[in-house]
């Protein structure tokens, strides 16, 4: 296991310095100046030139790219070419809501996912089942600005229940923070509990149709045990699978719902230092989510082996 | 795994006191905000010094900063921090002694040697700051208050530079050792003596900052009058917050979370119109001036007949249209200098016609030897308007024979091709789309769209004769000389088209009609004293 363990860290290095030296090359390569950004739309050629020699936007790439991957070895992220701010702080004051909303989303999700999933399943073919492939349909197929736009109006504007948008911190208090998140994550969950209950259904389906389930049910189990206690289990891995791919990608990925819900999340974080040509942002921000996917997915592939103790490292 | 009548009926029970916690919840958390402006920019403030960057860093300069002079809604000059100035005689040497009380936010007073650094800084920048210190023989302090401007010869727009913070760079007064810095390198202490104070530790970056209250501000006596005017501060904190979605902003202001949406959705217009709670008001009474710069030093438009033919081809109303503008806010352009600026003229506008004039466009190119060259429209495509308009402009092109290519890319793509010289197929360019506030269009001096030296502006045209007469500006005296000028100006810039207008659009602002007092200034960048709460 210690083995498997560090193989994976030592790869996740490797595919990092990949991303890492990918979108340096990838961001100089794109046309958009920073210099002509901070100086503003009517500056004249010659104070942009001004800014880009203050910012060291002059030197070479090599050198630069040297400089980068020095400073970053150190612990060094940089500052912002925009603001001046640490690049780290920059990013911790995002952190927070981004990583909130997707652990309140994968906590709903998994819970109904699964629920729906093992329900549905329990009753293939029946009414509940088709009501919740309808609703899997329908979570999954309707854009999630579509759901927040409608949740917006209904449960801010008119009824006045939750705010619009915004995101206090959970050191701003509990209630506070949970309110402005109610209405992100349950639009956010629709399209994960959707996903989550299809392929829970499919496995437990699978899981279900199998001889021993039958035995199971001929000895007299009841349907608590079989469903909780049998089929479950066996039917697990493919769905820690689905969750952890979730669970990461909502990590990099909730752009959009950060966008409708005004959230000041890591999505929307990238999006403004890649408008903006922020290198050292965009840099670190994708080199930290790289980290987080690799860091998820090795949690559940470890994970595999408390469901499954046929499955060793 | 029965469920039972009575289970359904406990869980929708909890299911509903669930739901109407949040109602509880967020009564309990709403801040008690009579007293604070909640204020969606119209971008997001990334740069906060002035001497910088002319974006959002100019709202934020306004606000925790003062300057030596303000103008008026007339666009006369009027003193600000300056209490008491004069002019010797032989008009050489200015003069300027600083109101009493006058602190910075860190509790030291403002001296005139702040003034005096904050005057080299800005003169290295700004179009017409450069040009003062073009003429400058000293700048120097006096005493703590005082300080003198000493030239080599009369300059009468000295003070009407000085008071430019509109159109050009902010002449923000700061502290000595911040306004030392290179104007390249960013002062991030945040420390003015203006009406309002940056709450550093209340900042989120990419999200909002917190403007406090100055309390040891003392604003000059006379009511507010655009920039001039005393800066009373009736509210104690306005929180700018940058919302990117037009339509949770628009959501966030019904909903009563926000006070104020600088720029509003115009598909939005109606239905603000129809809201009780809601008003558009116009701010900037000046409005914006679209307008597309070709590339002087390359073909087809180097040529000058090609130049007058895109100034025959465009149809402003259509193009206003298409880019998105509603009909009600917009207005044709025939003035180099904008409209309803004091310079604004009828001279040299036979080419303008309702419609355009396509045959007359076709046969100048003909006329200009158009022989087929790719005509490449640098097109914004995160700026709506400008992309819209740039879509519309290839296809009016395409369709009088010109092979029109449209450059998609976001903004920051454009300005670096933009400075590109170099031929189309080296990376260049032929024409891209911008706009600048319209009253910035009344000072030739500080606007480097309205010089044609061939360097100071993106397309290069150059016309020394013009320019001859462009120099004249700061040496003549009163106001219908510089008329004069301004018409013997516009003469020859509409021959030989340097920049050909697409038209004015004005955009108001959302605001709920419980804040009132907003100041009326003739440009985007929005003042937040005098503003209040009805209810307070």
């Amino acid at each position: 296991m210690a083995a498997y363990i560090l193989r994976r860290v030592v790869s996740a290095i490797a595919v990092m310095a990949m991303v890492g030296a990918f979108v340096f090359l990838l961001l100089r390569l794109a046309p958009g100046d920073p210099a002509a950004i901070i100086a503003g739309k009517s500056a004249t050629a010659e104070v942009i030139a001004g800014i880009r020699e203050q910012l060291g936007l002059n030197e070479p790439l090599p050198v630069q790219f040297i400089h980068w991957v020095r400073d970053m070895l150190r612990g060094d992220f940089g500052v912002s070419i925009l603001t001046g701010q640490p690049v780290l702080k920059l990013i911790s004051q995002r952190l927070e809501a981004t990583i909130s909303l997707s652990i309140l989303t994968m906590i709903l999700s998994v819970t109904v996912g699964v629920s729906f999933g093992i329900l549905a399943a329990w009753r293939s073919g029946g009414l509940i089942d088709r009501i919740l492939a309808a609703f899997s349909a329908l979570g999954y197929s309707v854009p999630v600005f579509v759901i927040g736009y409608f949740f917006i109006y209904f449960f801010a504007i008119r009824t006045h229940w939750l705010p619009v948008q915004g995101y206090v911190p959970i050191d701003g208090g509990l209630r506070p923070w949970f309110v402005h998140l109610i209405l992100p994550t349950v639009a956010l969950s629709l399209a994960y509990i959707a996903f989550i209950a299809r392929v829970t259904r499919a496995s437990m389906l699978e899981v279900l149709s199998e001889d021993y389930m039958r035995t199971a049910a001929a000895k007299g189990a009841s349907s608590y045990a079989m469903l909780f206690h049998h089929a479950l289990k066996n039917a697990g891995v493919p769905i820690l699978t689905v969750i952890g791919i979730s669970f990461a990608y909502l990590i990099g990925g909730v752009v959009l719902t950060e966008t409708v819900f005004n959230l000041p999340g890591i999505g929307r974080l990238v999006v403004s230092a890649i408008n903006n040509r922020d290198y050292p942002v965009i840099q670190s921000v994708l080199i930290l989510t790289s980290g987080m996917y690799v860091l998820i997915n090795l949690t559940v592939d470890l994970a595999y082996t408390l469901i499954d103790p046929r499955i060793r490292y | 795994m029965t469920i039972t009548r009575r289970e359904i009926i406990k869980t929708g029970l909890a299911a509903g006191t669930a739901l109407s916690m949040p109602t509880i919840l967020r009564a309990q958390t709403s801040p008690d905000d009579a007293r604070t402006v909640r204020w969606v920019t119209d971008g997001e403030l990334v740069v906060f010094d002035p001497i910088v960057s002319l974006t959002l860093a100019q709202n934020h300069a306004l606000a925790i900063y003062d300057t030596l002079f303000e103008s008026d809604s007339k666009g006369i000059p009027q003193p600000q921090m300056v209490g008491k100035w004069g002019v010797s005689e032989d008009k050489k040497t200015y003069t300027f002694q600083l109101r009493d009380g006058l602190t910075f936010h860190d509790g030291s007073p403002v001296a005139a040697a702040d003034c005096v650094a904050s005057i080299r800084r800005w003169g290295q920048v700004d179009v017409g700051g450069k040009l003062i210190m073009a003429k400058v023989k000293d700048i120097s302090k006096q005493d703590e208050k005082t300080f003198t401007i000493t030239l080599n010869e009369p300059m009468p727009l000295l003070i009407p530079l000085l008071a430019s913070s509109y159109v050009g760079y902010y002449l923000a007064i700061m502290r000595e050792k911040d306004a030392k810095l290179p104007p390249t390198e960013q002062v991030t202490a945040n420390i003015g003596s203006g009406p309002f104070k940056f709450n550093q530790a209340l900042a989120k970056p990419g999200v909002s900052f917190t403007y406090d209250r100055n309390e040891q501000y003392i604003p000059r006596q006379e009511p507010a009058d655009a920039f001039a005017g005393g800066k009373f501060v009736k509210v104690d904190r306005v929180v700018t917050q940058y919302i990117s979605d037009q339509q949770t902003a628009f959501a966030a202001l019904q909903a009563g979370e926000v006070d104020l949406v600088q720029v509003p959705s115009q598909v939005l217009y109606p239905v603000i119109k129809s809201d009780f709670n809601l008003e558009l008001e116009i701010i900037n009474t000046s409005g914006q001036d679209m307008f597309l710069r070709m590339n002087c030093l390359q073909k087809p438009f180097n040529n000058v007949k090609a130049r007058q033919a895109m100034l025959h081809l465009i149809d402003q109303e259509a193009i206003m249209l298409a880019a998105g503008f509603d009909p009600n806010y917009i207005h044709p352009v025939t003035s180099i200098f904008g409209n309803s600026t004091p310079y604004s003229n009828d001279e040299n506008t036979g080419w303008y016609k309702k419609g355009g004039d396509p045959e007359r466009a076709k046969h100048l190119l003909q006329e200009a030897g158009y022989a087929g060259e790719t005509v490449v429209i640098l097109q914004a495509t995160d700026w709506p308007p400008a992309s819209n308009a740039a879509q519309y402009l290839a296809n009016t092109l395409r369709k009088i024979g010109v092979s029109a290519e449209l450059a998609p890319s976001d903004w920051a793509g454009v300005e670096e091709r933009r400075a590109k010289k170099e031929p189309i197929e080296d990376g260049g360019w032929s024409v891209f789309i911008s706009d600048f506030t319209n009253s910035k269009f009344g000072n030739p001096i500080s606007l480097p769209l309205l010089a044609a030296n061939g360097v100071d502006y993106y397309g290069w045209p150059k016309n020394d004769e013009y320019e001859a007469l462009r120099a004249k500006w700061v040496e003549v005296e009163t106001l219908e000389e510089r008329q004069a000028l301004a018409r013997a100006m516009q003469r020859l810039a509409w021959d030989f088209v340097g920049t050909v207008m697409l038209g004015q659009h004005i955009e108001p602002i959302a605001r709920r009609k419980s804040l009132i007092g907003l100041v009326h200034v003739p440009s985007a960048v929005y003042p937040m004293w005098n503003m209040q709460k009805a209810s307070t």
